[in-house]
């Protein structure tokens, strides 16, 4: 096993080549393209054997690449943002269609206005497909839970397909230490795509993905695919400790970071839960008993081992890096679900809304969510949901309205 | 057209490979050229399905084909060919299938695909010279959702969105010239109302590689506003008047594969059709009649 | 943690010298993170990138806000405030920039704490590097300075950047960082490793409740024409072409109509106008001007003759 300088995006790649991969359907999007360019330069140059093919959409894509896996072959593709909606309609399509695939996103805001930079509202928008979703917080990260992507799509009591997701630009285009897994070690942990009855062939006719007329039988095929996404937790599990075995890096549904002793918990998806990780060892330094829960698997979620990491908490900040419009904080509703009625559950669980299309989330922010969620208990009071944002930005918004001519009289009417 | 065994209509498949007990109308015009086609192409296909009128072949748990289908979505079913074929190719190559376990990809789709939402999904295909093989079975409307009307539907047709008194303002695109100018391997206008010439380029079609592109024409007894039992006539009245043209496009040709004699008005077409109806009542619209005409006349100026 | 920015413009190996310094912290040992950082400008306009290296695991990411290490590859950025190089440095960062100014020149010049070391171009003009090496010289210096990297470890990880383009490239990076290496050993060690900010003693951030604002403010939308003007693409510029008006024969079209940024107007007289606030360097209209009026100067002699207004 030897580590490299990798980023995210490069640690796709890598994930796709150890997995053996055979077929990669691709169309370019900023900030994913590094990964296809990677991977099509591996087969221009002889080190990979696998066949890409750019096709003219990613809706075309994601067909493409669940009609390969439906006959038979490990596909590999990847996107990102506005490539994820414009393929939506067959990410529903093919997880109906049980092609175990995997589908890396590397997450970035969505249009209006258009935006380059990350935050979680692409893969959210996903959310109830059917693919199941792995949400990486560094690049090693990327690595190994591509390689666990395809163990766990390929799983006979799965059987889906599998979205890595990770950040943009603070993932995709950042470098750090990677341990390259020894490929014949992978070979033995991945294995071979043992398709089962999933293929087309001459000898055995097959009619895929077909219609049905009603509701009960429609009813079954989507209940048998959520059960099918929930035992992925417990296979995911399983696919952890083997891991952890072979390479050394363990993997659990939720990353659970100074917890065992915490009173406050931070709680967030994403590379940006490595900044919180940081205030939470700067928290500590200045006497904070503090901690960080991160799910790595978002679907299915997993919201027994939230409440695990959770229980006797004093108090817990979600920031979620997204915005269901009209409601708040996605990830800040999921976990109120899950909490909302068991015993011994936080008194004080807050929302906060930060780091969208990019914005920085500071040390000094993280600080003050804290001091928040310690204030908010001692007044035994939930706060309102909070936009991480300052009066500086809206100064320099202002600025920027004034170059747009948005009427100066209108501004100040408010 | 290559020289073909079928020489004569008793040359014909005298069984019948898609299976019977399918939802499709009774009398539909294009379940009777997709059997046909189907006889010829046997079962050692896949076929890939756009949403559409055909989308319900195959209801759960019943199909008609004794080979293998794939439904994707209305928008891609070419890129859904694309990637049945690169794995069945990636199979072969990596000797993880042998090479009868091979199929045939074919694109089976209505108009409203073909001509709209799937065709640059189409383009890209043949630009990338997809080996595979595209149906559009043509009934010139969105007919699954009750015939609004399409890309495909000519012009002063009655659709359910098009209620007023002219009809459609549109004029059908010649899809067969879109496909023709990306230079395929073969593209071919059918009709199940002329099955040996449908055969004879089946046939053709079977005999190269690269993307060969089929239209059918589908006459469509509920859209179109006529008994199913006249679904053959009408069929033989669009040829014979000349609004459908038999052709082919191979080798950088386009070769008329039946020329009319004499052709009969197009008047003789319209009037079966009630989407057509109120071109002769309350009262005779002979402008429009005249103008439907002289398109037909134009086409056909400088053919044979 | 170390924690190093780098600026510069596209096409000056800005990226390459923190993937290369990237590279040296990490055969020293070190955990590293390294990324650029661009926006959808292209080749001239600002770009940056950084480098953080600890001992420990990194958590830290995104951009720097308190470097420890600010290294300028062209110094005509630092009076561009979007270029954002004098943001967050203090009293402990040490400024690398290289420039024909002097230390003295570039402390009178800015009004900062910050300790201000000047790395200059080589005198002889053969020996000046290329564009794209200029980021290599650079990165020798950072080295250096922050001094836990070898030269060893500095030529290795300029080898492994750079392997793909071949042996005289790598040659000549190899050079030109060794030698900035080599000019500022007198202050090895000179950058020092920032602290964690402290959780005991912060500013509270002014967060503020986002006001409604209806629609016809709070859509992204102009209501005007042209606002881009505002945008001084100027200073992308390296080059700049200037016209010989002896020479022009006033054809009226060729320079303004080829120029792409709407940057040449004919004036009163006929003869054309280049307007350097936007500007971008591209030099078609030298290539193009069929008397061969307009010649192209670098934009520091350019500066020389009409010094640039430093912004406050």
């Amino acid at each position: 096993m030897s580590a490299k300088l990798l980023t995210g995006n490069g640690a796709a790649a890598w994930g796709a080549r150890l997995a053996a991969v055979d077929y990669i359907p691709a169309f370019p999007i900023t900030p994913q393209t590094e990964i296809i360019e990677t991977l099509g330069a591996w087969i221009d140059h002889g080190k990979m054997d696998a066949r890409m093919v750019t096709l003219e959409s990613e809706h075309s894509m994601i067909t493409a690449a669940g009609a390969a896996a439906a006959t038979g072959v490990r596909v590999f593709t990847a996107t990102s943002s506005q490539g994820l909606l414009y393929g939506m309609e067959m990410l529903y399509t093919v997880a109906g269609w049980r092609a175990p695939f995997v589908l890396v996103n590397v997450s970035r805001g969505l249009s209006a206005p258009i935006t380059l930079e990350p935050d979680h509202n692409d893969i959210l928008a996903a959310r109830d497909s059917g693919f199941l979703q792995l949400h990486c917080a560094t690049c090693q990260e990327v690595l190994d839970n591509t390689l666990l992507a395809y163990r766990l799509a390929e799983d006979k009591g799965v059987r889906l397909p599998v979205i890595v997701n990770m950040d943009g630009f603070y993932l995709s285009f950042t470098r750090e230490p990677v341990a390259l897994p020894d490929p014949e070690t992978v070979g033995r942990f991945v294995g071979e795509y043992d398709a089962e009855n999933i293929r087309f062939r001459a000898s055995a006719p097959a009619s895929q993905a077909v219609a049905v007329l009603g509701g009960s039988p429609y009813s079954y095929f989507r209940y048998e695919t959520h059960l099918a996404s929930q035992n992925a937790l417990r296979v995911y599990e399983e696919l952890g400790k083997q891991y952890s075995e072979l390479f050394g890096r363990s993997y659990e549904p939720v990353e659970a970071y100074h917890c065992d002793d915490a009173e406050w918990v931070f709680v967030m998806m994403g590379c940006f839960a490595t900044k919180a990780k940081a205030a939470v060892n700067q928290l500590r330094e200045a006497g904070w008993k503090i901690g960080l829960v991160r799910p790595r698997l978002l679907r299915p979620f997993p919201g027994e081992c939230f409440r695990r990491a959770l229980i006797g908490k004093k108090g817990v900040a979600v920031i979620d890096q997204n915005i269901s419009m009209g409601k708040g904080g996605v990830l800040y509703a999921e976990l109120a679900s899950e909490l909302y009625g068991q015993s011994n559950m936080p008194a004080v669980l807050a929302s906060f809304i930060g780091g969208l299309g990019g914005r920085d989330i500071s040390s000094e922010e993280f600080f003050t969510i804290a001091a928040t969620l310690r204030e908010a208990v001692n007044e035994n009071r939930t706060p309102p949901p909070r936009l991480l944002y300052t009066e500086k930005e809206l100064r320099e918004v202002r600025k920027l309205q004034a170059i747009a001519h948005v009427e100066r009289q209108q501004l100040s009417a408010k | 057209m290559n020289e073909s065994h079928l020489r004569r209509m008793k040359d014909l498949p005298s069984t019948h490979l898609l299976g019977a007990g399918t939802p499709m109308c009774a009398g539909c015009g294009g379940l009777q050229a997709l059997h046909e086609i189907y006889d010829l192409l046997g079962a050692k296909t896949v076929f890939v399905n756009a949403a559409g009128c055909m989308t319900l072949l195959s209801v759960y748990p019943f199909t008609p084909f004794r080979g293998s289908w794939l439904y994707t979505a209305m928008a891609s079913a070419p890129a859904g060919a694309q990637g049945v074929r690169d794995a069945l190719d990636i199979l072969i190559q990596k000797r993880r299938i042998g090479r009868e376990e091979d199929l045939e990809t074919v694109v089976l789709t209505g108009d409203g695909a073909a001509y709209g939402m799937g065709l640059s999904a189409t383009s890209a295909a043949i630009e990338r010279n997809l080996d595979f093989l595209y149906i559009c079975y043509d009934n010139e409307g969105y007919g699954n959702t009750g015939q609004q009307y399409s890309g495909a539907t000519p012009h002063a047709a009655k659709t359910s969105t098009s209620t007023g008194p002219s009809g459609y303002a549109g004029d059908k695109k010649d899809l067969f010239a879109i496909w023709a100018a990306h230079r395929p391997a073969y593209v071919a206008t059918v009709i199940g109302a002329e099955p040996l010439d449908l055969a004879r380029k089946i046939e053709a079609a079977k005999q190269l590689r690269g993307p060969r592109l089929i239209i059918a024409l589908a006459p469509c007894p509920v859209g179109w506003g006529y008994s199913p039992e006249e679904t053959v006539n009408v069929g033989k009245l669009a040829v014979k008047t000349g609004i459908w043209p038999l052709k082919e496009y191979i080798d950088g040709h386009v070769i008329h594969t039946k020329v009319p004699r004499s052709r009969l008005p197009v008047e003789d077409y319209l009037k079966v059709q009630n989407r057509f109806a109120h071109l002769f009542t309350p009262q005779r619209d002979e402008a429009m009649l005249v103008s439907l005409q002289t398109k037909v006349d134009d086409y056909w100026k400088n053919i044979a | 943690m170390y924690r190093i920015r780098f600026h510069g413009r596209g096409g000056q190996g800005i990226k390459t010298a923190g993937r290369i310094l990237g590279n040296a912290f990490f055969h020293e040992g070190f955990q590293v993170q390294d990324a650029p950082r661009y926006g959808a400008e292209r080749r001239g306009a600002p770009i940056f990138a950084y480098v953080r290296a600890s001992r420990d695991v990194i958590h830290e990411r995104g951009i720097i806000r308190h470097p420890d290490l600010v290294v300028v590859a062209d110094d005509s950025l630092v009076p561009v405030p979007a270029a954002g190089i004098l943001e967050g440095i203090s009293r402990r960062t040490v400024l690398l920039v290289y420039s024909h100014d002097t230390d003295a020149t570039w402390q009178a010049r800015l009004s900062t704490s910050a300790k201000i070391l000047v790395l200059p171009p080589p005198k002889k003009p053969t020996e000046v590097p290329e564009q794209g090496s200029v980021g290599a010289a650079c990165v020798g210096a950072a080295a250096r300075l922050i001094g836990v990297i070898s030269a060893d470890a500095l030529r290795r990880a300029i080898e492994d950047e750079l392997a793909d383009a071949g042996p005289v490239v790598v040659r000549e990076n190899v050079h030109y960082a060794l030698d900035a290496y080599e000019y500022v050993g007198e202050h090895q060690g000179l950058v020092k490793e920032g602290g964690e900010p402290s959780a005991r003693d912060y500013e509270r951030p002014a967060w503020i409740s986002l006001p409604f604002e209806d629609a016809r403010v709070s859509a992204p939308a102009i209501y005007a024409a042209a606002t881009s003007v505002e945008v001084r693409t100027g200073l992308w510029r390296t080059l700049r072409p200037v016209i010989d008006y002896a020479r022009c024969n006033r054809c009226w079209w060729v320079c303004g109509s080829f120029c792409p940024d709407s940057a040449i107007d004919l004036g009163d007289q006929g003869y054309p106008q280049i307007d350097y606030d936007h500007c971008k360097g591209c030099m078609i209209c030298v290539a193009q001007c069929p008397p061969h009026a307009i010649s192209a100067i670098p934009e520091t002699d350019a500066e020389q003759e009409q010094p640039a207004e430093i912004e406050p």
